[in-house]
C-alpha cells in the first residue's frame, strides 16, 4: 500500500518527518545545552561564591550597611552596598581560601583613532588569577605588583579595532593609558584591570565599596556549611536577622543547577512544541489509512474470499500504517540530525538562552533516536488501528460488490 | 470413478436483504444437495437469485433462514475466523471480472492465498510455478494484471482459485468478459478441472455454457423451478 499509493503515502510520511525532525533536532539540541551546563559546572569549580549587596528576590532590604559605614535604623532609605567592613569580616572566616574584590562598569576605550566602548572589571589582582575560571591564550594574568596593566577579552585583542591587539601595546581607557599585559583566551569584550585603576576610571564607584566580593573555599564538600558560616557573620556584622538580610550569596552550583533546570524545563516546552507537530503526522496516518480502507474495500472482498481472516486484514493495514511511521521515523531522525547540525549556524550569535543553546551545539544520543524511532512506529500503529478495525470488520459479500 | 458424497447442502435456505424499511426476499425456501466431483450450473435470468446463492455456497454471506451444511460443517454455526479458514481451504472463486489485486503482479496473485494459509514458502512458491505452468502463463508471471489480456487474466484467476488445491471452484459468469475464443479457452479448462476431480460450481446466464456441466440448477423468482441432470 505504502509502495503503491506513491504521493498520498509520501506526504503522510512527510508529516512525521517534520514531527521527528523537529523533536531529535530539539532534544538534541536540549541534551547539548544539559552537558554544556555540565561541563561549565565542572569548569567554573563548586567552590566559588559570590557576595553581593542587597537581598534576594525572596527577602526584603533589612537596616543593612549604607555607603557611610555602620548599620541603622534609617539605612533602608540608603544604598545597601558591601564594603571593606564586609571583606574584613570574611578574612577572619576559617573557611575561606581567597577573596577576590571587585567593581564593574563600562567604559569608553581608544587605540589609534579608534574609540568602543567595554565592561571594565576591576579585580583584586592578587588573587583574580587564582580564583577566576577564565584562561590566558596570550601574556599574562594580573600580579600583585601590577597597577596600569590590562588584561584583554579575546574579542578586544582580535576584531575590536580595525587592527588586533597585543601584548605590550597601550590602549587608552577613558583619559589613562594602560599596558596590555594578556589576552584571554574567549570571545568577551571586558577588560581586566587592578581594582584601584578601576576606581580611577569608573568615577561613580566610591573606593572601598565593591560591587561583588568572589570567594572561593577551603572544601568544596563543605559548601553548604561554608555558606552558613559565612552568613551567620555577615548578619552579625551589619546588624541584620536573616529574615531582613541585605546581602546575598550566590554559589556557582547552586546557579547553574538552577539554570540548567530552567534549560531543561525550556528543552521539555520546545519538545512539547514539535510533539504537537509529530500529532497532526499521526492525523495524516490515520487520514491517509482511512482513505486506504475506502479505496482497498473490493481488495479487502477479495482477500477475504480467498482466505484472508479479519485478524489478517487488520495486519496488513497495521503493518501498512508502522511502516508509515518506520519510514517517517527513519527519515526523520536523518533529517532531525541534519537540523540540529545546521540549526544553531542559522540561530546566530543571539544571547539569551536561545544564545545557549546555539553555543552547545547538538549532541545526537542514541536513546533519543530508538525513542523517535519507537515512537513514530507507535504513533503509526495507534493511528492505524480504528482503520485497520474497521477495513477487518468488512463483510466480504458487501466488500466484493464495493465500486 | 466419481464419488456421489454430498460436499455442500442447501437445507431450507431463504435470503432476505432490509432495503430500509423494506424487506426484499431474494432465495426463498431453497434445499439442494450438491455431489463431490459433480459440475454444477446455476442459471436463471436476471434478479432469479443466482448471485445471492453463490454468495452463500461461497460462504461470503450467510442465510436468513435454513442451513448451509459445506463437508458436514453448519457455516451459519461458525465465527467469522473459522468461516474464512474453511472458505480459503475448501473453495477457490473465479470472478466474472478476474478481481485481480492490481498492484501485485500475476505471480503474487496466485500465491496470496496460500499466504493466508500459512503455506511454506518453498512450498508455495513451487506450487505457484507448477499452477502456472497449467494454465500456461509460466512466462507472464511478473506482470501485473494490467500488463496481461483479458483471457490471461482470467486465466490467472483460475490458477488463484487452484492455490489451495480446493475440492470446490466456484465460478461467476467466468466468461462473461471474454471474447468466444478465450471464453471456450475458459471452459475447456474448467472442464479439465471437473475431470481431474474438482467439484464446478458455475453461476451463469449463459444456456450455451450450462451445457458444459452435467447439474443444471434453474432459479426464479428467488426458487428453484427445475435440478436437472445429464448422464456422465
Amino acid at each position: 500500500m505504502v509502495l503503491h499509493a506513491k504521493i498520498r503515502s509520501w506526504l503522510t510520511i512527510l508529516g512525521i518527518v517534520i514531527g521527528v525532525a523537529a523533536v531529535i533536532s530539539i532534544v538534541s539540541m536540549g541534551e547539548a545545552l544539559q552537558q554544556d551546563m555540565t561541563s561549565q559546572l565542572g569548569d567554573l569549580g563548586g567552590d566559588i561564591l559570590t557576595l553581593t549587596a542587597g537581598a534576594s528576590k525572596a527577602q526584603g532590604f533589612g537596616p543593612g550597611r549604607d555607603k557611610s559605614g555602620g548599620g541603622s535604623a534609617t539605612a533602608s532609605e540608603e544604598e545597601v552596598v558591601v564594603d571593606k567592613t564586609d571583606l574584613q569580616v570574611l578574612k577572619g572566616i576559617s573557611d575561606i581560601k581567597l577573596l577576590d574584590t571587585q567593581i564593574k562598569g563600562s567604559a569608553d576605550v581608544y587605540y589609534v583613532a579608534e574609540k568602543g566602548s567595554v565592561n571594565v572589571n576591576g579585580v583584586d589582582p592578587a588573587t583574580w588569577s587564582q580564583i577566576t575560571t577564565s584562561e590566558i591564550a596570550e601574556g599574562r594574568m594580573l600580579g600583585p605588583s601590577d597597577s596600569n596593566v590590562v588584561v584583554v577579552g579575546g574579542k578586544i585583542a582580535n576584531g575590536f579595532f580595525d587592527k588586533n591587539l597585543g601584548v605590550n601595546q597601550l590602549i587608552t581607557i577613558e583619559d589613562k593609558l594602560f599596558r596590555i599585559i594578556g589576552v584571554l583566551d574567549d570571545t568577551s569584550t571586558s577588560i581586566y584591570m587592578p581594582i584601584n585603576a578601576a576606581y580611577e576610571i569608573l568615577e561613580d564607584k566610591e573606593k572601598g565599596v565593591y560591587d561583588s566580593i568572589v570567594i572561593q573555599i577551603k572544601d568544596e564538600d563543605q559548601l553548604e556549611q561554608a555558606i552558613d558560616n559565612i552568613e551567620s557573620k555577615l548578619l552579625i556584622s551589619r546588624h541584620v536577622t536573616s529574615d531582613k538580610k541585605d546581602f546575598t550569596i550566590n554559589s556557582n552550583a547552586q546557579s547553574n543547577e538552577a539554570r540548567a533546570e530552567m534549560m531543561g524545563s525550556m528543552t521539555t516546552f520546545l519538545t512539547a512544541i514539535a510533539a504537537v507537530a509529530l500529532l497532526v503526522g499521526a492525523v495524516g496516518i490515520a487520514n491517509t489509512m482511512f482513505t486506504s480502507v475506502l479505496e482497498k474495500t473490493k481488495e479487502i472482498g477479495i482477500m477475504k474470499a480467498i482466505g484472508a481472516r479479519n485478524n489478517d486484514i487488520m495486519t496488513i493495514f497495521l503493518l501498512n500504517a508502522a511502516l508509515i511511521g518506520l519510514i517517517g521515523g527513519l527519515l526523520g531522525v536523518v533529517f532531525g540530525f541534519m537540523l540540529s547540525g545546521v540549526l544553531p549556524a542559522l540561530m546566530g550569535d543571539s544571547g539569551g538562552i536561545m544564545g545557549r543553546m546555539t553555543s552547545a551545539g547538538s549532541v545526537i544520543s542514541l536513546s533519543s533516536v530508538f525513542l523517535a524511532l519507537g515512537m513514530s512506529v507507535f504513533i503509526g500503529i495507534i493511528s492505524g488501528v480504528v482503520p485497520a478495525y474497521q477495513a477487518s470488520r468488512l463483510k466480504p459479500v458487501d466488500a466484493l460488490r464495493y465500486e | 470413478m466419481r464419488q456421489n458424497s454430498t460436499i455442500l447442502r442447501l437445507q431450507n435456505v431463504s435470503k432476505i436483504y432490509q432495503m430500509g424499511e423494506v424487506e426484499v426476499p431474494a432465495l426463498k425456501n431453497v434445499t439442494v444437495d450438491i455431489n463431490k466431483g459433480d459440475f454444477v450450473a446455476i442459471i436463471g435470468a436476471s434478479g432469479s437469485g443466482k448471485s445471492t446463492m453463490m454468495n452463500l455456497i461461497g460462504c461470503l454471506d450467510l442465510p436468513t433462514e435454513g442451513n448451509i451444511l459445506l463437508k458436514d460443517q453448519n457455516i451459519t454455526r461458525l465465527s467469522e475466523s473459522d468461516l474464512a479458514s474453511l472458505r480459503g481451504k475448501t473453495i477457490g472463486f473465479i470472478f466474472q471480472q478476474y478481481n485481480l489485486i492490481p498492484s501485485i503482479t500475476a505471480f503474487e496473485n496466485v500465491l496470496l492465498p496460500m499466504e493466508f494459509q500459512e503455506i511454506g514458502d518453498n512450498e508455495a512458491n513451487q506450487r505457484v510455478k507448477k499452477i502456472l505452468e497449467i494454465v500456461g502463463l509460466t512466462d507472464k508471471g511478473h506482470h501485473l494484471p494490467t500488463q496481461l489480456s483479458g483471457g490471461q487474466q482470467q486465466r490467472v484467476s483460475i490458477a488463484r482459485s487452484l492455490a489451495t488445491d480446493p475440492e470446490i471452484i466456484l465460478a461467476d459468469e467466468p466468461t462473461g468478459a471474454l471474447d468466444s475464443v478465450t471464453g471456450k479457452q475458459v471452459m475447456e479448462m474448467l472442464t479439465n478441472l471437473w475431470k481431474e476431480g474438482k467439484t464446478i460450481i458455475m453461476v451463469t446466464h449463459d444456456l450455451n455454457l450450462a451445457k458444459y456441466a452435467h447439474t443444471t440448477i434453474e432459479l426464479k423468482d428467488g426458487q428453484i423451478i427445475k435440478i436437472n441432470k445429464r448422464l456422465r
